[in-house]
C-alpha cells in the first residue's frame, strides 16, 4: 500500500531528515510511527502527500511512484489519503458539518450525496449535535473528530494521521484513537505518526520506530520503548 | 469535473461576508485607482475636444481692398465658397465690423471713441475644413487677386498648436497609462493581502485535496466582485463629475469649447468598469496562485 525504497530527504544543504528509510506498509494495516520531536515522522507523513519530493529514493502508495505524478494530478493523489493534523487544519468561517462536506466538494461529487453523507460521518464521529458549530466553538477533541470525518468521509484507502493526539488530553486521546482503530477495522490502512508512548502500548500494533531519520525498530506488535 | 458556478458564487460571497473589511479595503482601493484614472481620461478627452474646436475654427480672413465694388465681392464670395478646402464663406461689411468692434469693447468705450466708419475694412471670412490647408488655400487667393498683405491667418500658430497639442495629448496618454500600470499594482496588492491572511485556508483546502483551481475560483469570484463594485461607484462619480464639469464651463468659461460631447460617456463608463474587473479578476488569479504551491 505504501512502500518507502531507500529514501532519503535532504533540507537546505545538509540537515538530512531521513536517511536511507525502507518500509512496506500493507493493505488494512494500522502502524505506529514514533520517535521523538525531530525524528522523521512528519517528513515522513508529508512525503507521502507528496508536500515534498525525496532527495533519494522512490516512494510508491498504491503502487505509484510518487515521483511520476504531475503537479496537476496531485489533489487526485491527495483524495486517496485521508489527512488527520496535530492542529486540525480546519476551515475556522465553516461549521463542522461545512468542513466535512468541503473534501466532498473538492472531488465534485453531487450536493445530494454531500447532504446525505455528511451527517451521516458526523453520527459516526459522535458529533451530529455540533454539527453547526465553527471550530473556535468546538472543544480539541471535538474538532480533531471533526478533522477525523474530514478525512474519512470519502472513505480514502489509506488514513494518515500526524500526532492526532498531540493537543489533547489522555481521555480524549483515548476516543481517537478508537476512532482511528475502527476505521482501520473496516479496511482502512492506517499509519499514525506520534510520540504519545501511552497509547501505542495500549494499542498494540506494529511499531515503527524512527530516530534521527533512520528506522531503528519495526515491530508487528509493538510497545513505544520495546527493547531491540 | 464539472464546473460549479452557484457553489463557487456562494464560497466567494461568504468570504466577503467574513473578510468585511480586506473586501472594503479592496473595494476602496480599485475605487480610488479607477477614480483617478478616469479623471485622467476625462481631461485627456476634452482637451482633445477643445483642441479639435480650435483646429476646426481655423478661418482665414480677407481684408478687401476698399476700391472693391459690391458686385465683385459677391463674385468673389461665390468662388471661394467654390474651393472644395473652404467650408464656409461670409462677409462682414464695414458697417458690421464697426459695430462687431464695439460690441466687443462694450466695457471700455474709449477704445472705439475715435474709430469712425472706413477704419475697419470689409472683409471675407472663409472657414476651412482643415487647418493644414490653410497655406494652400492662401496660394489660391493670391492668384485670384488677393495681395498677401490683405490675408490674415494664423499659420504659425496653426502649426505650433498641432505640435503642441500632439505631445500634449500624448503627455496625457502617457500618463493615464503609467497611472494604470500603478492601480494594476496597487490593486493587486490589496488583493494579495486579503489572500495572504488566508493562506493557511489555501493550504488546508490542498491537503484535503482540492486542485488549484477549485481553491482559486472562489477567490478570483471574490476579486471580481470587490473591483466591479469599487469600480462601478468609481465610474459613475466620474461620468457625474463629467456632467457638472461641462455645465459648469458653460457658464465660467464660455470662450472654451467644452463640449458635452467630447466625452463619449458610455464608453467611460463600460471602459472603467471593465478595467477595473479585469484588474481585480488578474490580480487575485495571481495572488493565489503564489499560495498554491503545495
Amino acid at each position: 500500500m505504501i512502500r518507502f525504497d531507500n529514501v532519503t530527504k535532504i533540507f537546505g544543504r545538509d540537515t538530512a531528515a531521513l536517511e536511507r528509510v525502507n518500509l512496506e506498509v500493507e493493505d488494512g494495516e494500522f502502524v505506529f510511527l514514533v520517535g521523538q520531536s525531530g525524528s522523521g515522522k512528519s517528513t515522513m507523513v508529508r512525503l507521502i502527500l507528496k508536500e515534498y519530493e525525496p532527495t533519494a529514493g522512490a516512494i510508491h502508495v498504491r503502487g505509484t511512484k510518487l515521483s511520476s505524478i504531475s503537479r496537476r494530478r496531485i489533489p487526485r493523489h491527495r483524495r486517496n489519503i485521508g489527512c488527520v493534523f496535530q492542529d486540525f487544519k480546519l476551515l475556522p468561517n465553516k461549521t463542522a458539518a461545512e468542513n466535512v462536506a468541503y473534501a466532498m466538494e473538492v472531488t465534485g461529487q453531487k450536493s445530494r450525496q454531500i447532504r446525505t453523507k455528511v451527517p451521516q460521518i458526523l453520527e459516526l464521529v459522535g458529533l451530529t449535535e455540533k454539527m453547526g458549530k465553527k471550530p473556535a466553538e468546538l472543544s480539541g477533541g471535538e474538532q480533531q473528530r471533526v478533522s477525523i470525518a474530514r478525512a474519512f468521509v470519502s472513505q480514502p484507502p489509506i488514513l494518515i494521521a500526524d500526532e492526532p493526539t498531540g493537543n489533547l488530553d489522555p481521555d480524549t486521546s483515548v476516543g481517537i484513537m478508537q476512532l482511528l482503530h475502527r476505521i482501520n477495522r473496516i479496511g482502512t490502512t492506517v499509519l499514525v505518526a506520534t510520540h504519545d508512548k501511552e497509547m501505542v502500548d495500549v494499542m498494540r500494533k506494529r511499531v515503527v520506530a524512527l530516530d534521527e531519520g533512520k528506522i531503528v525498530r519495526d515491530r508487528v506488535k509493538g510497545a513505544y520503548l520495546d527493547e531491540v | 469535473m464539472r464546473f460549479n458556478f452557484g457553489f463557487f458564487m456562494r464560497e466567494a460571497l461568504k468570504n466577503i461576508r467574513t473578510n468585511f473589511l480586506m473586501s472594503i479595503t479592496a473595494a476602496t482601493t480599485t475605487f480610488i485607482c479607477i477614480l483617478v484614472l478616469g479623471v485622467g481620461l476625462l481631461v485627456s478627452s476634452h482637451v482633445e475636444g477643445i483642441v479639435g474646436s480650435v483646429q476646426q475654427d481655423v478661418n482665414i480672413e480677407w481684408y478687401l481692398p476698399s476700391d472693391m465694388n459690391q458686385e465683385e465681392i459677391d463674385e468673389m464670395e461665390n468662388r471661394i465658397g467654390g474651393f472644395p478646402e473652404v467650408a464656409n464663406v461670409s462677409y462682414t461689411s464695414e458697417e458690421q465690423a464697426l459695430t462687431r468692434f464695439q460690441e466687443t469693447f462694450s466695457d471700455n468705450p474709449e477704445v472705439y471713441q475715435d474709430i469712425g466708419e472706413g477704419v475697419l475694412p470689409a472683409s471675407l471670412e472663409i472657414q476651412l475644413n482643415e487647418a493644414s490647408q490653410a497655406d494652400a488655400v492662401a496660394d489660391r487667393l493670391e492668384s485670384e487677386g488677393a495681395a498677401p498683405g490683405e490675408l490674415n491667418y494664423p499659420q504659425q500658430t496653426i502649426e505650433r498648436l498641432d505640435a503642441a497639442t500632439g505631445y500634449m495629448i500624448w503627455g496625457l496618454y502617457g500618463a493615464t497609462a503609467l497611472f494604470l500600470v500603478s492601480s494594476v499594482l496597487l490593486i493587486s496588492n490589496s488583493i494579495r493581502l486579503s489572500i495572504f491572511a488566508r493562506r493557511n485556508e489555501i493550504e488546508v483546502m490542498k491537503l484535503v485535496g482540492a486542485s488549484d483551481g477549485f481553491v482559486r475560483t472562489p477567490f478570483v469570484f471574490e476579486g471580481l466582485l470587490q473591483s466591479i463594485v469599487g469600480a462601478t461607484l468609481a465610474a459613475l462619480v466620474v461620468v457625474w463629475l463629467n456632467l457638472l464639469f461641462v455645465d459648469w464651463s458653460q457658464s465660467a468659461l464660455p470662450y472654451m469649447p467644452v463640449a458635452s460631447g467630447a466625452v463619449n460617456t458610455l464608453f467611460i463608463l463600460f471602459a472603467l468598469i471593465i478595467v477595473g474587473a479585469a484588474i481585480g479578476v488578474v490580480g487575485s488569479f495571481v495572488s493565489v496562485t503564489r499560495f498554491l504551491r503545495i
